[in-house]
């Protein structure tokens, strides 16, 4: 006890470390907010900003679109035949699909999404802003009187959050049509049936969860690595540790808002 | 490096024609999802309602299905609680199903053992007016689960019969016990005779005159084969009997022929009674032959007699 009074070095760190743990998230929402105000401003869509838009939106989603479709497929082919297997030899198999496209379609496809759009877009995208920053660009673009903002990260950030949408669309679909063909085959016969199934299973409160779900999906794989490279303090930091605190916080947040769809989903 | 972005941008229309793309293909995709989802619930569909009575809603859930022969033609849009604790279960039926729907339909709500819950419909006749929308309709439940309640409480009443069957005290006990006791005796000295008489003593009795009856019976042979030898045998009764007989014949066959001759000799007799004076000197030898015959048949009847026992009338009627 008065080892811990006469050394309060410790409780001091922590609650530092707290306080910029709390700083650093609290941040992170500010810039979304800037961002997002950004976003919501017409100026941003006009001359450069739209081709810049333009040009990232394609560069991010199009050279991993058919990789990550060609990869989800295989990941889901392998999980259908699993699930329909194992329903078939339980018996069950009038729930094989319904739980393929809960699976699937509703949880996995989706997360896949977002980490392999954070891993293969959004995070180097923040590796770039950071070096452009390092490299004085910002500040030239501020002097000739463009807001990097606009010009540099708002693009980023927007074709981020673009592809996870895509993947994640693309590839649900992709899986949902795999699923049909798995345990149906290649017949029309059993559209009606698989429709009404896909239909009990998205009533609207499941459909809007999905559909928030992958908009913050987006929205943290997105903004979490550009606000930490942006707004973490300028130390004498390697880069590296800046981004590996960017994919924690992603799956930190990708884990909650994980958890939260599932509360909504099943309680 | 530093050159990095203006090097990787390709000519800016063309890029901004394939974000375009993009951006239309994500817009398609997402609203292709929510007419195929908007579709797979039936909002397009004109749809009819129909309203089921139950007394409890348990595992019926919003969204699932009523089937009319194993097809889906109806779906559960709502579940209310009504004020007096019955459940309403609201279920919306497209227009196009709604023909299997009739007037006299039958609506069960079943469950099964794993609790999968199934809303079915019955129309056993397709002519009777379609169903009106907005009917209202028991429905009648049919549940597996419920069962077993009852099945327990017989299978308790079912063992507790068992336990007081093979309990110590049972009847069934005491009558394996006698069952046994019977075993017993039958491996006893006196076996099943024991068993049928009841005590020792009688059981005894029984075996005794059986012996005696045996002994008894062995003398009744000696007897009998005595008797038959004396009956049957070569010196016996039969054959003496029947050379008796054979001689009576010729004892019978003389004396009808004696019988003849006096016959002959009562008409010579009778001839002579008119000339009597001419017999009289034939009458001397005539009673010696008669004398002769009558003592022939005296000895004869006499033989007869000695011979035949059993004759009733010893005296020879003469003719």
């Amino acid at each position: 006890m008065t080892w811990l009074l006469s050394s309060p070095g410790p409780l001091t760190d922590v609650g530092r470390s707290t306080l910029a743990w709390f700083a650093g998230w609290w941040r992170i929402i500010h810039f979304g907010a800037l961002i997002l105000v950004l976003a919501l401003s017409p100026s941003s869509y006009a001359g450069p900003n739209r081709s810049a838009l333009a040009r990232h939106i394609y560069q991010d989603t199009a050279p991993i679109l058919l990789w990550f479709i060609a990869l989800s497929s295989l990941i889901s082919l392998v999980i259908i035949r699993i699930v329909v297997v194992t329903a078939v030899s339980y018996g069950l198999s009038q729930f094989a699909l319904e739980m393929v496209v809960r699976v699937l379609v509703l949880e996995l496809i989706p997360l896949t999404a977002a980490v392999f759009a954070a891993l293969r877009c959004a995070l180097p995208n923040a590796a770039e802003i950071a070096e452009m920053r390092t490299r004085g660009e910002f500040d030239a673009l501020a002097q000739q009187g463009v807001d990097p903002l606009q010009r540099e990260v708002l693009p980023r950030i927007a074709s981020a959050m673009f592809s996870t949408l895509m993947l994640a669309g693309v590839s649900c679909v992709v899986t949902a049509v795999l699923a049909y063909v798995s345990v149906y085959g290649f017949t029309t016969g059993a559209f009606a049936g698989y429709t009404r199934t896909f239909g009990q299973i998205f009533n609207p409160a499941v459909s809007l969860i999905f559909a928030l779900k992958v908009f913050f999906f987006g929205l943290a794989v997105a903004l979490i690595p550009v606000a930490s490279v942006l707004y973490d303090p300028a130390r004498a930091r390697v880069r590296t540790s800046v981004e590996l605190q960017s994919l924690v916080r992603i799956f930190v947040v990708i884990l909650l808002i994980e958890m939260a769809s599932l509360v909504g989903n099943y309680y | 490096m530093k050159d990095q972005p203006s090097a990787a941008s390709p000519p800016a229309a063309n890029l901004e024609f394939k974000a375009a793309l993009l951006l239309a293909l994500l817009l398609l995709l997402m609203a292709g999802t929510v007419v195929y989802v908007l579709y797979a619930r039936g909002a397009f569909e004109e749809s009819q309602r129909l309203v089921l009575i139950a007394d409890d809603s348990e595992g019926v859930t919003v969204g699932m299905d009523l089937t009319f022969s194993g097809f889906p033609i109806g779906r559960v849009r709502r579940i209310e609680l009504t004020a007096d604790g019955v459940t309403r279960i609201i279920i919306d039926v497209p227009r196009k199903d709604a023909r299997w729907l009739r007037e006299s339909s039958i609506f069960t709500l079943t469950r099964g053992l794993l609790g999968n819950t199934a809303l079915k419909a019955f129309s056993g006749i397709l002519s009777d007016p379609p169903l009106a929308d907005g009917a209202e309709r028991k429905v009648l439940a049919g549940d597996a689960t419920a069962e077993i309640p009852r099945l327990v409480a017989d299978m308790r009443e079912l063992v507790r019969n068992l336990t007081a069957l093979t309990a110590a005290d049972s009847t069934l006990a005491a009558s394996l016990g006698n069952v046994r006791d019977v075993t017993e005796k039958l491996k006893g000295p006196r076996g099943a005779l024991g068993i049928l008489l009841g005590n020792e003593a009688d059981a005894k009795k029984l075996v005794t005159a059986l012996d005696r009856t045996n002994a008894l019976l062995a003398k009744v042979d000696g007897l009998a084969a005595k008797a038959d030898a004396q009956a049957f045998g070569p010196e016996g009764l039969v054959p003496e009997a029947r050379a008796a007989i054979v001689q009576l014949n010729g004892a019978l066959t003389d004396a009808r022929t004696s019988l003849k001759k006096v016959d002959g000799i009562l008409e010579d007799a009778q001839v002579a009674a008119g000339n009597a004076r001419n017999a009289t000197a034939d009458l001397a030898a005539l009673r010696a032959e008669v004398d002769t015959s009558l003592r022939k048949v005296g000895r004869m009847i006499d033989e007869v007699n000695r011979r035949w026992p059993f004759a009733r009338d010893p005296k020879l009627k003469l003719p």
